[in-house]
Protein backbone atom coordinates (compact mmCIF):
# COMPACT_ATOMS: atom_id res chain seq x y z
CA UNK A 1 0.00 0.00 0.00
CA UNK A 2 2.57 2.35 0.61
CA UNK A 3 4.22 1.73 -3.01
CA UNK A 4 1.21 2.84 -5.04
CA UNK A 5 0.55 5.80 -2.63
CA UNK A 6 3.76 8.16 -3.37
CA UNK A 7 3.68 7.39 -6.61
CA UNK A 8 -0.15 8.14 -7.68
CA UNK A 9 0.09 11.10 -5.25
CA UNK A 10 3.34 12.75 -7.14
CA UNK A 11 1.45 12.30 -10.48
CA UNK A 12 -1.92 14.25 -9.01
CA UNK A 13 0.92 16.81 -7.75
CA UNK A 14 2.30 16.76 -11.30
CA UNK A 15 -1.22 17.11 -12.93
CA UNK A 16 -2.68 19.62 -10.73
CA UNK A 17 0.67 21.61 -10.66
CA UNK A 18 0.46 21.71 -14.43
CA UNK A 19 -3.10 23.11 -14.44
CA UNK A 20 -2.04 25.69 -12.18
CA UNK A 21 0.82 26.62 -14.51
CA UNK A 22 -0.97 26.63 -17.53
CA UNK A 23 -4.36 28.59 -15.80
CA UNK A 24 -1.89 31.29 -14.92
CA UNK A 25 0.70 31.46 -17.34
CA UNK A 26 -1.98 30.82 -20.25
CA UNK A 27 -1.89 33.69 -22.74
CA UNK A 28 -3.80 36.93 -21.68
CA UNK A 29 -4.23 39.62 -23.39
CA UNK A 30 -1.91 42.57 -22.56
CA UNK A 31 -2.70 44.52 -18.99
CA UNK A 32 -4.96 46.90 -19.65
CA UNK A 33 -3.42 50.32 -19.34
CA UNK A 34 -5.06 53.16 -17.17
CA UNK A 35 -4.07 56.15 -16.02
CA UNK A 36 -6.39 58.39 -13.20
CA UNK A 37 -6.10 61.78 -11.86
CA UNK A 38 -4.15 62.00 -8.29
CA UNK A 39 -6.50 62.61 -5.58
CA UNK A 40 -9.60 60.88 -7.16
CA UNK A 41 -11.54 57.97 -6.74
CA UNK A 42 -11.68 55.02 -9.56
CA UNK A 43 -13.24 51.48 -9.36
CA UNK A 44 -11.51 49.08 -11.26
CA UNK A 45 -13.93 45.86 -12.56
CA UNK A 46 -12.25 42.73 -12.22
CA UNK A 47 -12.53 42.31 -17.19
CA UNK A 48 -15.50 40.63 -17.39
CA UNK A 49 -16.50 38.76 -14.58
CA UNK A 50 -20.07 39.04 -12.81
CA UNK A 51 -19.78 41.51 -9.68
CA UNK A 52 -20.65 38.85 -7.64
CA UNK A 53 -17.67 36.28 -9.07
CA UNK A 54 -15.16 35.68 -6.48
CA UNK A 55 -12.09 37.27 -6.90
CA UNK A 56 -8.80 38.34 -5.40
CA UNK A 57 -6.79 41.06 -6.41
CA UNK A 58 -2.87 41.98 -6.11
CA UNK A 59 -1.24 44.48 -6.67
CA UNK A 60 2.72 43.46 -8.10
CA UNK A 61 2.42 40.26 -6.25
CA UNK A 62 1.19 41.84 -2.66
CA UNK A 63 -2.23 40.90 -1.91
CA UNK A 64 -4.83 43.34 -1.04
CA UNK A 65 -7.30 43.06 1.83
CA UNK A 66 -10.66 42.09 0.95
CA UNK A 67 -12.27 45.51 2.70
CA UNK A 68 -11.31 47.40 -0.49
CA UNK A 69 -13.38 45.03 -2.69
CA UNK A 70 -16.91 45.70 -3.68
CA UNK A 71 -18.26 43.00 -5.31
CA UNK A 72 -15.55 41.95 -7.67
CA UNK A 73 -14.61 45.52 -8.32
CA UNK A 74 -11.59 46.97 -6.40
CA UNK A 75 -12.07 50.14 -4.89
CA UNK A 76 -9.55 53.01 -4.86
CA UNK A 77 -10.45 56.01 -2.88
CA UNK A 78 -8.01 59.12 -3.14
CA UNK A 79 -5.59 57.73 -5.29
CA UNK A 80 -1.73 58.61 -4.46
CA UNK A 81 1.16 57.74 -6.44
CA UNK A 82 2.11 54.98 -4.15
CA UNK A 83 -0.97 53.71 -6.13
CA UNK A 84 0.92 53.19 -9.65
CA UNK A 85 1.39 49.61 -10.72
CA UNK A 86 -0.28 46.34 -11.90
CA UNK A 87 -3.33 45.13 -10.05
CA UNK A 88 -4.31 41.84 -11.02
CA UNK A 89 -7.23 40.17 -10.10
CA UNK A 90 -7.57 36.19 -10.14
CA UNK A 91 -10.83 33.53 -9.39
CA UNK A 92 -10.11 33.06 -6.31
CA UNK A 93 -10.11 28.75 -6.12
CA UNK A 94 -8.78 28.62 -9.39
CA UNK A 95 -6.03 31.26 -9.73
CA UNK A 96 -7.06 31.78 -12.93
CA UNK A 97 -5.89 34.99 -13.93
CA UNK A 98 -8.86 37.08 -14.95
CA UNK A 99 -8.17 40.32 -15.52
CA UNK A 100 -4.86 42.87 -15.44
CA UNK A 101 -4.71 46.73 -15.09
CA UNK A 102 -1.47 48.83 -15.41
CA UNK A 103 -2.59 51.89 -13.23
CA UNK A 104 -0.78 55.31 -13.66
CA UNK A 105 -1.38 57.93 -11.20
CA UNK A 106 -0.75 61.50 -12.56
CA UNK A 107 -2.38 64.85 -13.50
CA UNK A 108 -3.35 66.94 -16.30
CA UNK A 109 -0.77 69.52 -17.71
CA UNK A 110 -1.04 73.21 -16.47
CA UNK A 111 -0.14 75.51 -18.61
CA UNK A 112 3.41 74.88 -20.06
CA UNK A 113 6.20 77.36 -19.78
CA UNK A 114 7.60 78.92 -22.60
CA UNK A 115 10.58 80.78 -24.01
CA UNK A 116 12.62 81.82 -26.66
CA UNK A 117 16.21 83.34 -26.99
CA UNK A 118 18.88 84.26 -29.98
CA UNK A 119 22.27 83.63 -28.35
CA UNK A 120 23.58 82.95 -32.21
CA UNK A 121 21.90 86.25 -33.86
CA UNK A 122 21.89 86.48 -36.83
CA UNK A 123 21.63 83.18 -37.54
CA UNK A 124 18.53 81.75 -35.42
CA UNK A 125 17.27 81.52 -31.94
CA UNK A 126 15.95 78.43 -29.94
CA UNK A 127 12.38 78.03 -27.83
CA UNK A 128 12.50 76.21 -24.51
CA UNK A 129 9.36 74.94 -22.45
CA UNK A 130 8.77 73.38 -19.11
CA UNK A 131 6.02 72.04 -16.92
CA UNK A 132 5.76 74.54 -13.95
CA UNK A 133 4.56 71.11 -11.72
CA UNK A 134 5.10 67.50 -12.51
CA UNK A 135 2.39 65.14 -14.44
CA UNK A 136 3.86 62.16 -13.48
CA UNK A 137 2.66 60.45 -16.50
CA UNK A 138 4.24 60.80 -19.83
CA UNK A 139 3.56 64.49 -21.69
CA UNK A 140 3.52 65.23 -25.55
CA UNK A 141 4.92 68.72 -26.71
CA UNK A 142 4.28 70.14 -30.43
CA UNK A 143 5.54 73.08 -30.88
CA UNK A 144 4.45 75.63 -33.88
CA UNK A 145 6.31 78.96 -34.84
CA UNK A 146 4.74 81.39 -37.26
CA UNK A 147 6.34 83.99 -38.54
CA UNK A 148 3.04 86.32 -40.31
CA UNK A 149 1.65 83.37 -41.86
CA UNK A 150 4.29 81.52 -42.72
CA UNK A 151 4.95 78.30 -40.96
CA UNK A 152 8.44 77.61 -39.52
CA UNK A 153 10.53 74.43 -38.81
CA UNK A 154 11.42 74.22 -35.11
CA UNK A 155 14.68 71.38 -35.55
CA UNK A 156 14.61 69.26 -32.07
CA UNK A 157 17.88 70.10 -30.11
CA UNK A 158 19.80 66.53 -30.42
CA UNK A 159 20.45 66.56 -26.72
CA UNK A 160 17.80 68.55 -24.81
CA UNK A 161 14.12 67.62 -25.35
CA UNK A 162 12.32 70.58 -24.29
CA UNK A 163 14.09 72.67 -26.79
CA UNK A 164 14.03 73.31 -30.57
CA UNK A 165 15.85 75.51 -33.01
CA UNK A 166 14.71 78.15 -35.61
CA UNK A 167 16.63 79.56 -38.14
CA UNK A 168 15.99 83.31 -39.66
CA UNK A 169 14.95 83.58 -42.99
CA UNK A 170 14.93 87.17 -42.89
CA UNK A 171 16.60 90.05 -40.54
CA UNK A 172 15.09 93.14 -39.70
CA UNK A 173 11.65 92.15 -40.03
CA UNK A 174 9.12 93.72 -39.04
CA UNK A 175 6.77 91.36 -39.10
CA UNK A 176 6.86 89.64 -35.15
CA UNK A 177 7.11 85.87 -34.74
CA UNK A 178 4.45 84.03 -32.71
CA UNK A 179 5.37 80.59 -31.10
CA UNK A 180 2.92 78.54 -29.24
CA UNK A 181 2.86 75.20 -27.82
CA UNK A 182 0.40 72.33 -26.67
CA UNK A 183 1.04 69.69 -24.60
CA UNK A 184 -1.42 66.66 -23.81
CA UNK A 185 -1.12 63.59 -21.65
CA UNK A 186 -3.94 60.75 -21.32
CA UNK A 187 -6.09 62.84 -18.23
CA UNK A 188 -5.88 66.64 -20.32
CA UNK A 189 -4.09 68.94 -22.42
CA UNK A 190 -3.17 72.55 -22.58
CA UNK A 191 -1.51 75.56 -23.96
CA UNK A 192 0.23 78.67 -24.54
CA UNK A 193 1.55 81.17 -27.10
CA UNK A 194 4.52 83.96 -26.97
CA UNK A 195 4.81 86.77 -29.85
CA UNK A 196 8.07 88.83 -30.52
CA UNK A 197 9.68 91.02 -32.22
CA UNK A 198 13.14 89.99 -33.84
CA UNK A 199 15.45 92.06 -32.06
CA UNK A 200 13.60 91.93 -28.26
CA UNK A 201 14.67 88.05 -27.44
CA UNK A 202 18.14 88.59 -28.68
CA UNK A 203 20.52 87.63 -25.58
CA UNK A 204 24.09 86.55 -26.00
CA UNK A 205 25.66 83.36 -24.04
CA UNK A 206 28.58 85.55 -21.20
CA UNK A 207 31.63 86.36 -22.04
CA UNK A 208 34.55 83.38 -21.89
CA UNK A 209 37.97 82.44 -20.85
CA UNK A 210 37.85 85.58 -17.96
CA UNK A 211 40.66 86.16 -16.55
CA UNK A 212 42.15 88.68 -13.99
CA UNK A 213 45.57 89.49 -13.57
CA UNK A 214 47.61 91.96 -11.07
CA UNK A 215 49.93 94.10 -12.46
CA UNK A 216 53.59 93.96 -11.69
CA UNK A 217 54.50 97.10 -9.55
CA UNK A 218 50.98 98.96 -9.08
CA UNK A 219 49.37 97.64 -6.08
CA UNK A 220 45.81 98.97 -7.04
CA UNK A 221 45.68 97.50 -10.44
CA UNK A 222 44.28 94.40 -11.64
CA UNK A 223 44.16 93.43 -15.71
CA UNK A 224 41.05 91.80 -17.12
CA UNK A 225 40.72 90.11 -20.15
CA UNK A 226 38.00 87.97 -21.81
CA UNK A 227 36.89 86.42 -24.87
CA UNK A 228 33.27 87.02 -26.52
CA UNK A 229 31.34 84.06 -26.26
CA UNK A 230 31.93 81.13 -29.03
CA UNK A 231 28.20 80.91 -29.88
CA UNK A 232 27.65 84.23 -31.04
CA UNK A 233 28.41 83.59 -34.54
CA UNK A 234 29.62 87.40 -36.36
CA UNK A 235 31.14 89.61 -33.62
CA UNK A 236 32.82 91.60 -36.75
CA UNK A 237 29.09 92.80 -37.95
CA UNK A 238 26.68 92.68 -34.61
CA UNK A 239 29.46 93.55 -32.22
CA UNK A 240 29.24 93.14 -28.75
CA UNK A 241 29.65 95.60 -25.75
CA UNK A 242 30.74 94.90 -22.01
CA UNK A 243 29.79 94.96 -18.90
CA UNK A 244 32.48 94.68 -16.38
CA UNK A 245 31.44 94.74 -12.28
CA UNK A 246 34.25 93.85 -9.82
CA UNK A 247 34.32 94.19 -5.52
CA UNK A 248 36.72 93.24 -2.81
CA UNK A 249 35.26 90.15 -1.27
CA UNK A 250 34.88 91.39 1.97
CA UNK A 251 32.36 94.06 0.54
CA UNK A 252 28.93 93.73 -1.17
CA UNK A 253 29.23 96.76 -3.54
CA UNK A 254 29.72 96.22 -6.87
CA UNK A 255 32.07 98.72 -9.03
CA UNK A 256 30.36 98.39 -12.59
CA UNK A 257 32.37 99.47 -15.53
CA UNK A 258 30.74 99.39 -18.98
CA UNK A 259 32.80 98.91 -22.49
CA UNK A 260 31.93 99.92 -26.07
CA UNK A 261 34.83 97.63 -27.58
CA UNK A 262 37.38 95.38 -26.54
CA UNK A 263 37.82 92.42 -24.82
CA UNK A 264 40.43 93.72 -22.36
CA UNK A 265 40.31 96.32 -18.78
CA UNK A 266 42.56 97.60 -16.48
CA UNK A 267 40.98 98.12 -13.02
CA UNK A 268 43.16 100.84 -11.45
CA UNK A 269 41.41 102.01 -8.21
CA UNK A 270 41.37 98.02 -6.44
CA UNK A 271 42.33 98.30 -2.52
CA UNK A 272 45.65 97.53 -2.35
CA UNK A 273 46.03 93.60 -1.34
CA UNK A 274 42.59 92.66 -1.28
CA UNK A 275 40.97 89.72 -2.97
CA UNK A 276 38.80 90.48 -5.81
CA UNK A 277 35.92 88.78 -7.20
CA UNK A 278 35.71 90.00 -11.01
CA UNK A 279 32.25 88.97 -13.50
CA UNK A 280 31.94 90.01 -17.28
CA UNK A 281 28.55 90.41 -19.09
CA UNK A 282 27.93 90.98 -23.14
CA UNK A 283 25.60 92.63 -24.90
CA UNK A 284 24.58 92.87 -28.51
CA UNK A 285 25.62 97.04 -29.44
CA UNK A 286 22.02 98.37 -30.23
CA UNK A 287 19.56 95.23 -29.45
CA UNK A 288 18.23 93.00 -27.19
CA UNK A 289 19.03 92.38 -23.33
CA UNK A 290 22.44 91.41 -21.10
CA UNK A 291 23.89 88.11 -20.73
CA UNK A 292 23.84 86.69 -17.52
CA UNK A 293 26.90 87.12 -15.56
CA UNK A 294 30.40 85.11 -16.98
CA UNK A 295 32.15 82.80 -14.21
CA UNK A 296 33.91 84.49 -11.86
CA UNK A 297 36.97 85.54 -11.77
CA UNK A 298 39.73 86.42 -8.28
CA UNK A 299 42.34 88.12 -8.37
CA UNK A 300 44.59 90.15 -5.72
CA UNK A 301 46.68 93.42 -6.92
CA UNK A 302 50.45 92.80 -6.53
CA UNK A 303 51.88 93.45 -3.47
CA UNK A 304 55.51 94.34 -2.11
CA UNK A 305 54.52 93.21 1.78
CA UNK A 306 55.07 89.88 2.79
CA UNK A 307 52.51 87.35 3.97
CA UNK A 308 54.12 85.89 7.10
CA UNK A 309 55.17 88.22 9.64
CA UNK A 310 54.68 86.11 12.12
CA UNK A 311 57.54 83.02 10.59
CA UNK A 312 59.63 85.73 10.44
CA UNK A 313 59.34 86.84 14.24
CA UNK A 314 59.63 83.07 14.83
CA UNK A 315 62.86 82.39 13.22
CA UNK A 316 64.15 86.02 14.98
CA UNK A 317 64.21 84.57 17.85
CA UNK A 318 65.41 80.79 17.03
CA UNK A 319 68.08 81.49 14.25
CA UNK A 320 71.19 84.02 14.03
CA UNK A 321 69.32 85.72 11.14
CA UNK A 322 70.53 89.17 10.60
CA UNK A 323 66.42 90.14 9.47
CA UNK A 324 65.04 92.34 11.97
CA UNK A 325 62.20 90.27 13.67
CA UNK A 326 59.03 91.94 14.79
CA UNK A 327 59.84 95.69 13.79
CA UNK A 328 57.18 96.71 11.23
CA UNK A 329 58.41 96.41 7.35
CA UNK A 330 60.50 98.88 6.33
CA UNK A 331 60.45 100.41 3.00
CA UNK A 332 63.85 100.45 2.23
CA UNK A 333 65.76 97.06 1.36
CA UNK A 334 67.18 94.99 3.86
CA UNK A 335 70.25 92.74 2.68
CA UNK A 336 69.70 89.16 4.05
CA UNK A 337 73.91 88.14 3.80
CA UNK A 338 72.63 84.35 3.12
CA UNK A 339 70.99 85.70 -0.20
CA UNK A 340 74.50 87.21 -0.85
CA UNK A 341 76.05 84.07 -0.19
CA UNK A 342 74.06 81.46 -2.54
CA UNK A 343 75.75 84.04 -5.39
CA UNK A 344 72.66 84.63 -7.16
CA UNK A 345 70.85 81.39 -7.65
CA UNK A 346 67.19 81.29 -8.10
CA UNK A 347 66.49 79.68 -5.11
CA UNK A 348 65.66 80.96 -1.25
CA UNK A 349 67.91 79.17 0.94
CA UNK A 350 66.43 81.55 3.73
CA UNK A 351 62.74 80.58 3.42
CA UNK A 352 62.79 80.61 7.32
CA UNK A 353 64.39 84.04 7.75
CA UNK A 354 62.46 85.52 5.15
CA UNK A 355 63.75 88.88 4.37
CA UNK A 356 61.55 91.88 4.05
CA UNK A 357 62.23 93.05 0.74
CA UNK A 358 61.93 89.95 -0.85
CA UNK A 359 59.81 91.19 -4.09
CA UNK A 360 62.32 93.77 -4.57
CA UNK A 361 65.05 91.12 -4.38
CA UNK A 362 63.15 88.75 -6.55
CA UNK A 363 62.99 91.52 -9.25
CA UNK A 364 66.49 91.94 -8.75
CA UNK A 365 67.09 88.48 -9.24
CA UNK A 366 64.31 87.32 -11.19
CA UNK A 367 63.55 84.56 -8.71
CA UNK A 368 60.30 83.51 -10.36
CA UNK A 369 60.65 80.45 -8.50
CA UNK A 370 60.66 82.62 -4.97
CA UNK A 371 58.42 81.28 -2.52
CA UNK A 372 56.95 82.75 0.35
CA UNK B 1 -3.74 100.89 -50.87
CA UNK B 2 -3.67 104.81 -49.39
CA UNK B 3 0.03 104.80 -49.45
CA UNK B 4 0.25 104.65 -53.94
CA UNK B 5 -2.44 106.83 -53.84
CA UNK B 6 -0.87 109.53 -51.23
CA UNK B 7 2.62 110.08 -52.45
CA UNK B 8 4.20 113.08 -51.23
CA UNK B 9 4.91 116.55 -52.43
CA UNK B 10 9.16 116.37 -51.82
CA UNK B 11 10.67 118.29 -53.05
CA UNK B 12 12.99 119.60 -50.47
CA UNK B 13 14.40 116.11 -50.42
CA UNK B 14 15.01 115.11 -53.92
CA UNK B 15 16.33 118.79 -54.63
CA UNK B 16 18.81 118.46 -51.98
CA UNK B 17 22.16 120.65 -52.50
CA UNK B 18 24.98 118.49 -53.78
CA UNK B 19 27.25 118.29 -50.72
CA UNK B 20 30.75 119.09 -52.60
CA UNK B 21 33.11 116.38 -52.19
CA UNK B 22 35.65 116.91 -49.21
CA UNK B 23 39.18 118.14 -50.06
CA UNK B 24 41.12 114.29 -49.97
CA UNK B 25 44.05 115.96 -48.99
CA UNK B 26 44.84 115.35 -45.19
CA UNK B 27 40.90 115.06 -44.35
CA UNK B 28 40.64 111.94 -42.02
CA UNK B 29 38.30 109.99 -44.42
CA UNK B 30 34.86 108.85 -43.90
CA UNK B 31 35.16 107.66 -40.24
CA UNK B 32 34.35 110.48 -38.57
CA UNK B 33 30.98 110.77 -40.72
CA UNK B 34 30.13 107.32 -40.52
CA UNK B 35 30.27 107.48 -36.50
CA UNK B 36 28.08 110.35 -36.55
CA UNK B 37 25.38 108.99 -39.45
CA UNK B 38 25.70 106.02 -36.58
CA UNK B 39 25.40 108.28 -33.69
CA UNK B 40 22.70 109.68 -35.19
CA UNK B 41 20.79 106.27 -35.62
CA UNK B 42 20.84 106.06 -32.33
CA UNK B 43 19.50 109.57 -31.18
CA UNK B 44 16.86 109.13 -33.34
CA UNK B 45 15.60 105.41 -32.29
CA UNK B 46 15.82 106.62 -28.53
CA UNK B 47 13.61 109.56 -29.87
CA UNK B 48 11.18 107.53 -31.95
CA UNK B 49 10.42 105.20 -28.79
CA UNK B 50 8.98 108.21 -26.91
CA UNK B 51 7.37 109.26 -30.03
CA UNK B 52 5.64 105.96 -31.20
CA UNK B 53 4.93 105.34 -27.77
CA UNK B 54 2.73 108.47 -27.75
CA UNK B 55 1.29 108.16 -31.26
CA UNK B 56 0.08 104.68 -31.02
CA UNK B 57 -1.90 105.86 -27.47
CA UNK B 58 -3.26 108.44 -29.76
CA UNK B 59 -4.53 105.78 -32.41
CA UNK B 60 -5.83 103.74 -29.53
CA UNK B 61 -6.22 100.01 -29.36
CA UNK B 62 -5.26 97.46 -30.37
CA UNK B 63 -2.35 99.55 -32.00
CA UNK B 64 -1.10 100.13 -28.75
CA UNK B 65 -1.24 96.88 -27.14
CA UNK B 66 2.28 94.97 -27.08
CA UNK B 67 1.23 91.36 -28.66
CA UNK B 68 -0.13 93.40 -31.45
CA UNK B 69 0.59 91.67 -34.60
CA UNK B 70 -1.99 92.39 -37.47
CA UNK B 71 -0.61 90.73 -41.24
CA UNK B 72 1.35 93.31 -43.25
CA UNK B 73 -1.73 94.48 -45.47
CA UNK B 74 -1.28 97.49 -47.86
CA UNK B 75 1.60 99.66 -46.54
CA UNK B 76 2.92 98.74 -49.72
CA UNK B 77 5.09 101.56 -50.81
CA UNK B 78 6.77 101.56 -47.65
CA UNK B 79 10.38 101.18 -47.86
CA UNK B 80 11.10 97.32 -46.26
CA UNK B 81 13.95 97.06 -44.00
CA UNK B 82 13.87 93.19 -44.31
CA UNK B 83 16.61 91.20 -46.06
CA UNK B 84 17.81 88.19 -46.50
CA UNK B 85 21.16 87.69 -44.46
CA UNK B 86 23.63 87.03 -46.79
CA UNK B 87 22.11 89.77 -49.29
CA UNK B 88 22.23 91.82 -46.51
CA UNK B 89 25.75 90.63 -45.34
CA UNK B 90 27.46 90.54 -49.22
CA UNK B 91 26.03 94.53 -49.81
CA UNK B 92 28.53 96.69 -51.40
CA UNK B 93 29.03 99.65 -49.65
CA UNK B 94 27.83 102.17 -52.38
CA UNK B 95 24.52 100.00 -52.42
CA UNK B 96 24.44 99.66 -48.64
CA UNK B 97 24.45 103.72 -48.41
CA UNK B 98 21.84 103.52 -51.27
CA UNK B 99 19.32 101.78 -49.77
CA UNK B 100 19.85 104.04 -46.24
CA UNK B 101 19.17 107.09 -48.05
CA UNK B 102 16.16 106.00 -50.30
CA UNK B 103 14.51 104.21 -47.20
CA UNK B 104 14.71 107.41 -45.27
CA UNK B 105 13.86 109.78 -47.89
CA UNK B 106 10.29 107.94 -48.40
CA UNK B 107 9.93 107.67 -44.92
CA UNK B 108 10.41 111.15 -43.95
CA UNK B 109 7.86 112.03 -46.77
CA UNK B 110 5.29 109.88 -45.33
CA UNK B 111 6.07 111.26 -41.87
CA UNK B 112 5.61 114.93 -42.93
CA UNK B 113 2.00 113.44 -44.17
CA UNK B 114 1.67 111.55 -40.72
CA UNK B 115 2.04 115.71 -39.20
CA UNK B 116 -0.68 117.33 -41.47
CA UNK B 117 -3.32 115.24 -39.92
CA UNK B 118 -2.13 114.67 -36.58
CA UNK B 119 -4.76 116.07 -34.11
CA UNK B 120 -3.16 117.06 -31.11
CA UNK B 121 -0.62 120.20 -31.16
CA UNK B 122 1.86 118.08 -29.07
CA UNK B 123 1.72 115.07 -31.26
CA UNK B 124 2.31 117.78 -34.22
CA UNK B 125 5.63 119.21 -32.40
CA UNK B 126 6.94 115.99 -31.57
CA UNK B 127 6.48 114.60 -35.21
CA UNK B 128 7.84 117.91 -36.70
CA UNK B 129 11.29 117.79 -33.91
CA UNK B 130 11.35 113.89 -35.46
CA UNK B 131 11.05 115.26 -38.58
CA UNK B 132 14.44 117.56 -38.23
CA UNK B 133 16.15 115.08 -36.79
CA UNK B 134 15.70 112.84 -39.71
CA UNK B 135 16.44 115.31 -42.41
CA UNK B 136 19.76 115.21 -40.39
CA UNK B 137 20.29 111.97 -40.52
CA UNK B 138 19.53 112.24 -44.42
CA UNK B 139 22.41 115.03 -44.68
CA UNK B 140 24.38 112.95 -42.81
CA UNK B 141 24.13 109.89 -44.98
CA UNK B 142 24.56 112.26 -48.01
CA UNK B 143 28.02 113.35 -46.50
CA UNK B 144 29.00 110.07 -46.09
CA UNK B 145 28.59 109.21 -49.94
CA UNK B 146 29.69 112.42 -51.12
CA UNK B 147 33.02 111.41 -49.40
CA UNK B 148 33.18 108.20 -50.43
CA UNK B 149 32.12 109.54 -54.11
CA UNK B 150 29.16 107.82 -54.61
CA UNK B 151 26.06 109.77 -56.47
CA UNK B 152 23.15 110.53 -54.10
CA UNK B 153 20.09 108.83 -55.54
CA UNK B 154 18.38 110.66 -57.98
CA UNK B 155 14.44 110.16 -58.65
CA UNK B 156 13.46 108.81 -62.43
CA UNK B 157 12.13 110.89 -64.69
CA UNK B 158 8.31 111.14 -63.79
CA UNK B 159 8.34 109.07 -60.75
CA UNK B 160 8.67 112.55 -58.53
CA UNK B 161 6.26 111.70 -55.81
CA UNK B 162 3.80 114.54 -55.94
CA UNK B 163 1.10 114.85 -53.92
CA UNK B 164 -2.44 113.44 -55.09
CA UNK B 165 -5.28 113.78 -52.35
CA UNK B 166 -6.50 109.90 -52.83
CA UNK B 167 -9.80 108.40 -52.26
CA UNK B 168 -11.51 108.52 -48.72
CA UNK B 169 -10.96 105.07 -47.04
CA UNK B 170 -12.06 104.00 -43.55
CA UNK B 171 -10.07 105.42 -40.73
CA UNK B 172 -8.96 102.08 -39.33
CA UNK B 173 -7.23 101.34 -42.65
CA UNK B 174 -5.64 104.75 -42.01
CA UNK B 175 -4.59 103.87 -38.45
CA UNK B 176 -2.90 100.51 -39.91
CA UNK B 177 -1.27 102.56 -42.03
CA UNK B 178 0.38 104.89 -39.58
CA UNK B 179 1.69 101.83 -37.52
CA UNK B 180 3.10 100.12 -40.21
CA UNK B 181 5.10 103.39 -40.85
CA UNK B 182 5.97 103.79 -37.44
CA UNK B 183 7.17 100.18 -37.42
CA UNK B 184 9.23 100.43 -40.87
CA UNK B 185 10.71 103.71 -39.74
CA UNK B 186 12.23 101.91 -36.00
CA UNK B 187 13.01 98.38 -38.27
CA UNK B 188 15.54 100.53 -40.39
CA UNK B 189 16.80 102.65 -37.62
CA UNK B 190 17.69 99.74 -36.57
CA UNK B 191 19.10 97.93 -39.66
CA UNK B 192 20.93 101.78 -39.80
CA UNK B 193 22.77 100.65 -36.94
CA UNK B 194 23.94 97.54 -38.07
CA UNK B 195 24.70 99.08 -41.79
CA UNK B 196 27.10 101.85 -40.27
CA UNK B 197 28.58 99.63 -37.92
CA UNK B 198 29.58 97.74 -41.00
CA UNK B 199 30.85 100.25 -42.94
CA UNK B 200 32.63 101.45 -39.52
CA UNK B 201 34.80 98.37 -39.29
CA UNK B 202 35.34 98.69 -43.40
CA UNK B 203 36.77 102.00 -43.19
CA UNK B 204 39.11 100.82 -40.15
CA UNK B 205 41.67 101.20 -40.27
CA UNK B 206 41.03 105.16 -41.32
CA UNK B 207 43.50 105.04 -44.42
CA UNK B 208 43.78 107.41 -46.70
CA UNK B 209 40.57 108.75 -48.66
CA UNK B 210 42.42 107.89 -51.72
CA UNK B 211 42.65 104.68 -51.40
CA UNK B 212 39.22 103.70 -50.07
CA UNK B 213 37.69 105.69 -53.06
CA UNK B 214 40.37 103.15 -55.20
CA UNK B 215 38.92 100.53 -53.20
CA UNK B 216 35.47 101.23 -53.60
CA UNK B 217 34.27 100.36 -56.52
CA UNK B 218 36.02 97.08 -56.01
CA UNK B 219 33.46 95.46 -53.44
Amino acid sequence: MAAPVPWACCAVLAAATAVVYTQRHSPQEAPHVQYERLGSDVTLPCGTANWDAAVTWRVNGTDLAPDLLNGSQLVLRGLELGHSGLYACFHRDSWHLRHQVLLHVGLPPREPVLSCRSNTYPKGFYCSWHLPTPTYIPNIFNVTVLHGSKIMVCEKDPALKNRCHIRYMHLFSTIKYKVSISVSNALGHNATAITFDEFTIVKPDPPENVVARPVPSNPRRLEVTWQTPSTWPDPESFPLKFFLRYRPLILDQWQHVELSDGTAHTITDAYAGKEYIIQVAAKDNEIGTWSDWSVAAHATPWTEEPRHLTTEAQAAETTTSTTSSLAPPPTTKICDPGELGSGGGPSAPFLVSVPITLALAAAAATASSLTI
Amino acid sequence: DSWGMLACLCTVLWHLPAVPALNRTGDPGPGPSIQKTYDLTRYLEHQLRSLAGTYLNYLGPPFNEPDFNPPRLGAETLPRATVDLEVWRSLNDRLRLTQNYEAYSHLLCYLRGLNRQAATAELRRSLAHFCTSLQGLLGSIAGVMAALGYPLPQPLPGTEPTWTPGPAHSDFLQKMDDFWLLKELQTWLWRSAKDFNRLKKKMQPPAAAVTLHLGAHGF
